[in-house]
């Protein structure tokens, strides 16, 4: 294997030892085992988001959408799980809403298989629509940006509106722990930190396998140039549809994990808010990099985490500020600072020439250069 | 039919307001091609200057209205100077540095004059309600209505029939060209986000009596308003009034049948529609450069 | 009598009310090697991107191999075998040399073909034709970085490895040294026959090197076509390079 991937496959299996170590610095505290574990949870949500805009440089402002559906497809086997013994086994928001009888479309929610397909299934079958929808029209940059936030804010409001079915603004709370087995996945123990760094690692390694296959360098050249691309034959539009359904599975599991953590789930999850707070995470983190951009999310997250409530608004003033430097500036993130150095550096004698070259002055090395057509460089 | 006309005039009124908001959203965007997330923001700046002059220093209404203008467009020139203006030939990237600014201007609103909602007193002189054709309406909603209008026939004017109207239509068509004919299309620029900022002060200004000013009290309009704008198309100010129209009425008429909820679903998916068939908007008259 | 492998038929395009390819019909056998000349705007390269589907013809029809493309898109094109090398060398600059070439090997360009496949290899086919190129040893530089004639040279390359059946060249010989563009003409040569080319070009000395038939185009339509001499003899071919020094210096 080239020697790029080795190392960079070195950088995840250090990564991951970390995850893995961090316990034994927290001494079981079991509610800051939880707090990693949603950190967790958002780091998978930025390296959805990482795959379809760092790598495939589709901007979907509204990751929000399979996050959240994800996040309610668990949620509704667990509040049934929680409602076993609710006369009827109806959960208790039904109550309320004067529902009799279980719907159809809840019941087979009974089984955690059903759940767990349809809790990825069903985005990824959103994402594909979606997605077929703008990319078959050959929609570009913004205006997916804007298609995708709209989408988020009519999933937002159907959720919170049908609340006889969803349990509207307040959502599903009260989710009962997951049980597989003789497991039990309590989300302030040990075992859930160690499920959700799990989750988290192969998510990294299937994100990891994707980008390095030919599919990866595919989607990047389409980032830079679809056209281009499509004059060597492939269907672009398939290939931005599939990148982005992978997106949405990953966001969907991201969303999965997230309710299990919080032992709730809400329309807030798909909220303006929480979207376009992971575009910031992506952003400040290193957008094209998968690892980056979740290192990005867990460490914003866990910085905010720690700060008491008078320094949050601080916090979120700074960084506000530090994504704005980030777009203006440092478009690979602060994982890319070191590169701007390094680029800075070598704006010596090699890059001169070539850049003479570019602009046809340096002619006397090459006399017999014919005058072809000064044709820009893109 | 009196249910009717109610519900024209109920849609009337979204809409104005929709309107007064996507203006200066729409000023920006036909000019410079930048989708302004911070434009909520900027009324947010309007209402709480609208109510911190009430508040402390006994100005009215009235007063209030043209001095927001001046103070929202003070920061929107300093914004467009210091970030905005690096990034015209990037629209991803505007959109995204926009909402960081409107974030920062959130959480330093939140720093400097507490979460906690604030009140402005609607003056006693408008609030009452006026009959008309049979029906009954807010007068202060007539008079949004009205200043909305005044408004869009003051920004018509500037911009179709003076000669800073002119340099900017220059500028917007091809600004290496207006620079060679000596405009200094950076002042153009400039001024044309400021005057877009004011309107959006001005639009929280006549919103902050009606609603509560908090920090986040612009999120909720941003999002509609870009659609709005967005759905009218590019450099038709005429299509952004159709717009809001449309839009303001198609909600309000949902509204009626099923709810609030459902109708804003419905529109913001008819938007979707739209976009997707044609992304350079309904209305819009020209292809930018 | 072999069949066209390219029939333009009465092809048009106009933008706004111009019309830069006016009723052009073209016809290029398999394994040729076509030329086509022109003044500047004579529609030379509309025709190119008429053909690759760049642009869609407002009038007349267009068969590859027999069938119909005038309706495809162009990635459908592509694949059927029609290759385009850009007037502007358009290659993917934030990515290698090495990378540029994968893209281009796009015989398999299915989602489930390219997902089972690595992004990077190294193999003999793209060290074949990164050497024929003389791009062996840039091959780690991200084509951003490259100089104006390597980026030519990394765009012929792609094309090498898209490996099409009909090749569409605009300009390839564009700021090329002498030495270069021997090179050029020694690889198109080498490419007849297996391959159809179509070479937009400027430079006589160049199309001497290299061209059987000469296709010569005038104000979007199809002026005169015929062996170099034929072409050079046409008098309405001389009066429309009247004042220019003549057809040798188009």
């Amino acid at each position: 294997m080239p020697k790029r991937i080795n190392k960079a496959l070195l950088v995840y299996v250090l990564f991951a030892v970390i995850l893995l170590v961090v316990p034994t610095f927290v001494g079981g505290d079991a509610y800051l085992l939880n707090k990693f574990s949603r950190y967790l949870a958002l780091g998978i949500l930025a390296v959805a988001l990482s795959l379809s805009w760092g790598y495939g440089g589709i901007l979907n402002l509204g990751q929000g959408v399979t996050f959240g559906i994800g996040a309610y497809g668990i949620a509704m086997y667990l509040k049934l799980a929680a409602s076993a013994s609710n006369p009827g086994g109806l959960p208790d928001f039904m109550g309320w809403n004067n529902v009799s009888s279980l719907p159809w479309f809840w019941q087979p929610f009974h089984h955690l298989s059903f759940a767990l397909l349809a809790g990825i299934g069903i985005p990824v079958l959103v994402a594909i629509v979606l997605g077929w929808f703008m990319f078959r029209a050959r929609i570009v940059g913004v205006f997916v940006a804007i298609i995708t936030l709209a989408m988020l804010v009519v999933t937002n409001l159907l959720f919170i509106d049908q609340q006889r079915y969803t349990g509207g603004f307040n959502g599903m709370t009260n989710l009962a722990i997951l049980k597989v087995g003789p497991v039990s996945l309590d989300p302030y123990s040990l075992t859930f930190y160690y499920f959700a760094s799990g989750l988290l690692i192969v998510i990294l390694l299937a994100g990891f396998y994707i980008v390095n296959s030919k599919f990866g360098l595919v989607l990047r050249a389409i980032k830079e140039n679809p056209d281009r691309v499509r004059f060597l034959g492939y269907d672009v539009a398939i290939y931005q549809t599939v990148a982005f359904a992978i997106s949405g599975a990953m966001a969907a599991a991201a969303g999965m994990l997230y309710a299990m953590v919080l032992q709730f789930a809400s329309p807030t999850f798909m909220g303006v808010a929480l979207s376009l707070s992971v575009v910031i995470w992506c952003a400040v983190g290193g957008r094209d990099s998968l690892l980056a951009a979740a290192i990005g999310a867990i460490l914003v997250n866990a910085l905010q985490g720690t700060l008491s409530n008078q320094f949050l608004d601080t916090a979120q003033l700074l960084l506000g500020a530090v994504f704005v430097l980030v777009v203006l500036f440092l478009p690979r993130g602060l994982a890319g600072i070191s590169e701007v150095f390094a680029r800075k550096a070598k704006r010596s004698a090699p890059a001169v020439v070539a850049g003479a070259q570019a602009t046809g002055r340096l002619k006397p090395e090459a006399p017999d250069r014919k005058p072809g057509k000064h044709a820009e460089v893109r | 039919m009196a249910v009717f006309l109610q519900q024209i005039s109920a849609g009337l009124s979204v809409a104005s307001i929709l309107l007064l908001i996507a203006l200066g959203l729409a000023i920006i965007y036909g000019t410079m091609g930048v989708i302004n997330l911070a434009h909520g923001d900027f009324l947010m700046l309007g209402a709480y200057c609208t109510w911190y002059l009430e508040a402390h220093l006994g100005f009215g209404l009235l007063e209030s209205i043209p001095t927001a203008f001046l103070m929202v467009a003070a920061a929107g020139w300093l914004i467009e100077r210091t970030v905005v203006q690096h990034l015209y030939h990037r629209p991803l990237d505007t959109i995204l540095a926009t909402w960081g600014i409107g974030m920062m201007l959130e959480e330093g609103m939140r720093l400097a004059a507490g979460a906690e909602p604030r009140y402005v007193k609607l003056p006693s002189s408008v609030d009452s309600s006026v009959h008309l054709l049979g029906m009954e309406f807010s007068l202060y909603r007539l008079v949004i209505i009205a200043i909305t209008v005044a408004l869009l026939a003051i920004t018509w004017y500037l911009f179709g029939k003076t000669e800073f109207g002119m340099k900017v239509r220059a500028v917007t068509q091809n600004r290496s060209v207006s620079e060679c004919y000596g405009i200094n299309t950076k002042t153009v620029y400039s001024l044309t986000f400021a005057y877009g900022a004011g309107l959006a002060g001005v639009a929280g200004a006549l919103v902050a009596p009606i609603k509560s000013v908090s920090p986040d009290m612009g999120t909720h309009f941003v999002v509609d308003a870009f659609l709005v704008v967005v759905v009218g198309g590019v450099g038709s100010l005429l299509g952004t009034v159709l717009s809001a129209g449309i839009l303001g009425e198609l909600n309000a008429g949902i509204a009626f049948i099923l709810n609030d909820t459902l109708a804003k679903a419905i529109v913001f998916l008819a938007v979707i529609v739209v976009i997707r068939f044609r992304p350079q908007g309904l209305f819009a008259n020209r292809v930018r450069g | 009598m072999m069949t066209a492998l390219l029939e333009l038929n009465n092809v048009s395009v106009s933008f706004y009310g111009f019309k830069a390819v006016q009723e052009l019909s073209l016809s290029v056998k398999d394994g040729e090697l076509r030329c086509l000349l022109g003044a500047n705007g004579a529609g030379k390269s509309t025709t190119l991107d008429l053909i690759c589907g760049k642009t869609k013809s407002t009038g007349g029809d267009i068969r590859f191999k027999g069938e119909n493309i005038t309706d495809l898109p162009e990635y459908r094109r592509a694949r059927l075998g029609i290759g385009r090398k850009f007037q502007v060398p358009t290659v993917f600059k934030d990515l290698t040399v090495t990378e540029n070439l994968e893209v281009a090997r796009s015989k398999r360009c299915g989602v489930w073909q390219t997902l089972r496949r690595s992004g990077v290899r190294m193999d003999a086919r793209v060290e074949e034709v990164a050497t024929v190129v003389g791009l062996q040893d840039r091959m780690t530089a991200k084509a951003g970085h490259l100089s104006h004639g390597e980026t030519q040279w990394l765009e012929i390359a792609m094309l090498l490895m898209q490996d099409s059946k009909l090749l569409l060249m605009d300009e390839p010989t564009a700021g090329m040294t002498m030495g270069e563009t021997a090179k050029t003409s020694e690889i198109l040569n080498g490419l007849k026959g297996r391959h159809t080319l179509i070479v937009v070009e400027h430079d006589m000395s160049f199309v001497r090197e290299i061209a059987e038939k000469i296709t010569v185009m005038h104000q979007g339509a199809l002026l005169a076509e015929g062996t170099i001499a034929e072409v050079a003899s046409n008098e309405q071919v001389r009066a429309a390079y009247l004042g220019s020094g003549g057809f040798g210096h188009a």
